[in-house]
């Protein structure tokens, strides 16, 4: 990274401070060799071992960015960019391959993903997702109609998760989720899902969120939406930080982006990544208190 | 990702701006907390543990039409089994005086310990959607693990005494029985120290789950559950071994209690509370090192 002589001097306390953070995903790829051809009395006993093979795939690569409080942060990015592991990785579900996040507060990942055990009935499951995130059981009292309400699915609310439809489960997901009030909060675009009804339902309590919340990171691949509601976005590009700015100012040039990619130009298209980066300044975070600070 | 990777935009970087930060109120997320802050914050989940217990006690027979009665049923089978093997076949339990209930502590005990143990040591690799969905002290998916066993358990002891009453030559009840509620007390402690180290070790090596049953099945021929110890007097090391063997503590005290009128001996106790209470402690020591690694994909 070029150094620049500027210090950037941040007054106040951020909400979330990610310093370099990467992440690499270790997992297994099918082996496609078969040219190799060892003697013939080892290949069943090779191919019984070791059929597939350890392969480290990037997600993300190294990564800063410091957000503070009232910031709205839209995502955005092709499909398979990183914006969903940078999302796991601000929320803490995955632990990051390098570098740290760092937060005021526990920030809450609100998502479909959250997935909860198949053989207990729905009400069970609030009880169970709530007490996960650490309410007390008069807060959930105090919830749980309001979260059957939202979630829409009465009388099956008695019923094991596992004899619910994607649509119901998901539902049920987001109104457990969206039961508390964060001050960092995450969204994943997948909310998007699910029939009109409940699309506006769950923008009407997403707005009620992102109104209390202080501080939002936002994916989605709805620009308008990111529009609406970011005062900042970011984009990324696999796994990569592309621009960081004005939302109005950032789409314009993803857009353009796009719309090269999806007229073959992947020359212009790379030029424009590349006059983006260029222009990008990052984050080289130091602590003040570093002294006092440990890692542990 | 797409396959055509463009040539790696290698030349332009971006411009690092040092940037000064004030740190000093921002906690890392999903850091590890001081191991006594970790203890005080299990202790704030014990709601969510007792309510996971008991829910998945609730509903976890339902697929059979015989329901919650097969937490009884199974060990009554088992112990079935090993008496029509070692009692009929076998002839093992020669010169033990009332064999057939030395048999049914020996074998409800022990099954306890077996299926608390398995179920625990995959209470982190099984429950991985719930690690991704919420943040919480992690061990308190084992404690979970652990009391739901001993919750579906408290009808296997009752079913235990009923066998030991009804089958000749019946037991009197007596006081003593009461001492069955601290053997099953170090008991529990000791398989969820265990507990707490397998679901460590399974996370990071799904192989490990592999070797469990067959360690589980050398450590019940280990456990005196069907012949007396005393088959081993020619084997002084070997009886030895045994009589350090923390399971075999606890059928030996639950049956010295239960049926010979015994308190059991100091030794024994102390033994079993030794290896209760060193494995709880090394174990969440253990467990507690790895919490940043639970969310990990493998």
């Amino acid at each position: 990274m070029a150094e620049s002589s500027d210090l950037n001097f941040i007054e106040g306390t951020p909400a979330v401070v990610i310093d370099k953070v990467s992440m690499t995903y270790r997992t297994t790829s099918r082996s496609r060799d078969g040219s190799s051809a060892p003697a013939v009395r080892w290949k069943g006993f090779r191919s019984a071992v070791s059929r597939t093979k350890a392969v480290e795939v990037p997600a993300l690569k190294e990564l800063s960015l410091v957000v503070e409080h009232g910031e709205s942060v839209g995502v955005i990015g092709r499909n398979g960019s990183g914006k969903s592991t940078l999302l796991k990785l601000v929320g803490g579900q995955v632990p990051p391959t390098s570098g740290a996040v760092y937060a005021t507060s526990t920030p809450v990942m609100l998502g479909v993903n959250a997935a909860l055990i198949p053989g207990l009935s729905g009400d069970q499951n609030i009880v169970l997702g709530c007490l996960a995130m650490g309410m007390t059981h008069q807060q959930i009292d105090a919830k749980y109609d309001a979260i059957v309400e939202l979630s829409g699915l009465e009388e099956a609310i008695r019923m094991p998760m596992k004899s619910y439809s994607a649509g119901m489960s998901s539902r049920l997901r987001f109104a457990i989720a969206a039961s508390i009030d964060p001050e960092i909060l995450i969204i994943d675009e997948a909310l998007n899902t699910g029939d009109a009804q409940f699309k506006d339902r769950t923008r009407k309590k997403m707005l009620e969120l992102l109104g209390q919340a202080g501080t939002v990171f936002l994916v989605s691949h709805s620009m308008p939406t990111i529009k609406e509601l970011c005062n900042r976005a970011i984009w990324i590009d696999q796994g990569e930080l592309i621009a960081d700015g004005e939302p109005d100012h950032i789409i314009k040039w993803y857009r353009m982006f796009t719309q090269k990619l999806a007229e073959g130009d992947r020359f212009g298209a790379m030029k424009l990544r590349r006059r983006m980066i260029n222009d990008l300044e990052v984050a080289d975070v130091a602590d003040r208190n570093s002294l006092r600070r440990s890692r542990a | 990702m797409s396959t055509e990777t463009p040539a790696k935009p290698q030349g332009p970087q971006p411009t690092a701006v040092a940037t000064s930060v004030n740190l000093r109120d921002l906690r890392r997320v999903g850091a590890r907390p001081p191991l006594l802050d970790y203890l005080v914050s299990l202790w704030d989940y014990r709601h969510f543990v007792y309510y996971d217990a008991q829910a998945r006690v609730q509903t976890g027979n339902e697929q059979d039409k015989l329901g919650r009665a097969w937490l009884v049923l199974s060990p009554l089978l088992n112990g079935l089994m090993f008496y029509l093997i070692m009692g009929v076949l076998l002839k093992s339990g020669h010169g033990i005086e009332n064999f057939v209930a030395y048999l049914v502590i020996g074998v409800f005990l022990f099954q306890m310990s077996s299926r608390a143990i398995s179920v625990s040591s995959r209470a982190i690799a099984g429950n991985k959607n719930v690690i991704h969905a919420f943040q919480f002290p992690r061990a308190s998916l084992v404690l979970a693990a652990n009391l739901r066993e001993l919750f579906a358990n408290i009808p296997v002891l009752i079913t235990m005494l009923v066998l030991v009453i009804v089958l000749p030559p019946a037991e009197e009840i007596s006081l003593r029985w009461l001492m069955l509620v601290p053997v099953v007390g170090l008991q529990f402690l000791f398989n969820l120290g265990l507990g707490l180290i397998l679901a460590r070790l399974v996370s990071m090596f799904n192989d490990v789950n592999q070797l469990i049953s067959y360690a589980l099945r050398l450590w019940m021929y280990m456990s005196c559950l069907f012949f007396s110890i005393d088959k081993f007097d020619s084997v002084p090391w070997l009886k030895n071994v045994m009589e350090y063997n923390p399971l075999y503590n606890v059928v030996h005290l639950a049956r010295e209690n239960v049926l010979y009128g015994s308190f059991g001996g100091w030794r024994a106790w102390a033994i079993l509370a030794l290896w209760s209470l060193a494995t709880l402690a090394i174990g969440m020591v253990f467990f507690w090192k790895g919490e940043e690694s639970y969310g990990r994909e493998l």
